[in-house]
């Protein structure tokens, strides 16, 4: 059976971005529980501590207190990312963070006893009256308050990242796969030559990996643009120089593959690869040295001698 | 001879910071921590600490802080990522303080013992040598915390998947002048 060639160019991106899709797609939110017991590190429980929770995405809270058996229970509640906190007299207040999915989740908490004040090294430190204090200092609220909105937003933005960073890694592979495919699957005709013989599954194999370069590039751009920006930051350093040269090889991946189309197509019907498709080559070299040159930058300065300690 | 001379100097000399019940603060500051990556090797530096001092009779307590977002690697991305592994929105604050003897502070090093609290997490070093030196009034330590990600539970940060080493020494280099 000869394989249908367009349909391959694009069965091969269509998967790839289908088996993302329910992963980029907001996803329903059944109800989910969490409880636990709440004891001091002997195991003994502690009863009447007061728990919150609070949604770090929605910054709505609950509160409840363990019971008699140092149980605390919160029914109903939606996944995502919480703040534990606990506190109960005559122990240090604790505060966890803890991401709940779709079933009952247990969390059992260990309070500690308020502790003495350091003594055990000779020269340990210890809060004294005298001591200075972190108020002493001068910083902002800005400066030194805890913004739990903020923890949640770099979480989101670091894992988008690292999946930006790891499919632009793969892309790598299927690009410089096409890249030397690409002048076998052109050679047909090639400089006035005649068609000696037919080059159809270089010509598709180097179309199926243009398409998969394609698929893995957009999807990889789709978590690096949607990555949260962080409110009042400037920019500066490497990422700047990978961010411009996106301006080079994002148009060059648009290029690309509307360029191979219109060589497929001439190269099928037996002509001479002719007019702007003739461009096909130089502009998929362009955008893979921009697209090169980007994960450089990123990388720099890179510590060649890498295999020393 | 010459040795047996500045010993003698050294030994005379007054203890710097062991004017009773004086107060101290920072001139200028360089905290410099060192991350290591099979391809990499960066730097991150805060200018921004700010620091009290409180010598009695017979001690000095010290207290050091500065913002976590205060490190600069040179790089937006690889500063906010280390701010985001080291839950540095949450704990935006990294803080040292430190007691030792008046008696130690005549000498050209001075060992002390580090109470550092860092990403949700506080961390001891016993011991740690500083280097003291006079200007004027002023009184410059440097010296190196060694410390690790895993004393503060953080998860060491990757780039192309590898993850960073373990030790992210941290270099200070503080100027101190009397209140």
């Amino acid at each position: 059976m000869k394989l249908n060639a367009t349909r391959l160019v694009f069965a091969g991106p269509v998967l790839i971005l289908s088996s993302l899709i329910p992963a980029l797609l907001p996803s329903q939110t059944p109800a989910a529980s969490l409880s636990g017991k709440v004891t001091n590190p002997s195991g003994q429980v502690v009863s009447s501590a007061k728990v919150t929770v609070r949604n770090l995405e929605t910054g709505q809270s609950a509160e409840t207190r363990s019971n008699p058996d140092g149980v605390y229970t919160f029914p109903n509640l939606a996944p995502g990312a919480y703040e534990l906190s606990v506190s109960a007299e005559a122990f240090a207040a604790k505060t966890s963070q803890v991401t709940l999915a779709t079933q009952q989740q247990v969390m059992d908490l260990i309070l500690s006893p308020i502790p003495a004040p350091l003594k055990a090294l000779p020269n340990a430190p210890s809060a004294t009256p005298a001591s200075p204090s972190l108020g002493d200092l001068g910083f902002t609220p800005q400066q030194s308050q805890p913004n739990a909105q903020l923890q949640v937003l770099l979480d989101k933005r670091t894992e988008m990242l690292k999946i930006h960073q790891r499919l632009g890694l793969i892309t790598t592979i299927p690009m410089a796969a096409a890249l030397i495919t690409g002048p076998m699957a052109t050679a047909k005709g090639k400089n006035g030559q005649p068609i000696t013989e037919p080059t159809t599954a270089n010509l598709d194999f180097h179309a199926a990996l243009g398409g998969a370069t394609t698929a893995l590039y957009f999807t990889s751009a789709y978590y690096a643009i949607r990555a949260p920006r962080v409110p009042g930051t400037e920019k500066h350093g490497a990422i700047r120089l990978h961010e411009a040269l996106a301006f080079i090889h994002l148009p060059g991946m648009v290029l690309t593959p509307a360029l191979g189309i219109m060589a497929y197509k001439q190269e099928n019907a037996g002509e001479k690869v002719h007019g702007i498709a003739s461009a096909h080559g130089a502009v998929a070299y362009t955008t893979a040295a921009a697209y090169g040159a980007s994960i450089i930058a990123v990388s720099w300065p890179i510590h060649w001698k890498f295999w020393e300690k | 001879m010459k040795k047996i001379f500045l010993l003698a100097l050294l030994l005379a000399a007054p203890p710097v910071f062991a004017q009773l019940d004086t107060q101290w603060v920072i001139e200028q500051s360089t905290l410099t921590y060192h991350m290591s990556h099979p391809m990499h090797q960066v730097d991150g530096v805060s200018r921004d600490a700010k620091g009290k001092g409180v010598c009695h009779a017979e001690e000095c307590d010290f207290l050091i802080a500065t913002p976590v977002k205060s490190f600069d690697s040179g790089d937006t991305n690889r500063d906010l990522h280390m701010i985001e592994a080291t839950r540095g929105a949450q704990f935006p604050m990294v803080v040292v303080r430190t007691r030792f003897p008046v008696g130690d502070t005549a000498s050209a090093t001075i060992y002390a013992d580090l109470e550092v609290q860092f990403a949700g997490q506080t961390a001891h070093y016993a011991h740690v040598p500083f280097q003291r030196a006079t200007q004027g009034n002023q009184v410059r330590l440097t010296g190196t915390i060694l410390a690790t990600c895993s004393d503060f539970k953080i998860d060491r940060p990757s780039f192309l998947t590898v993850p960073i080493k373990n030790e992210i020494p941290v270099r200070v280099d503080i100027t101190w002048r009397p209140m």
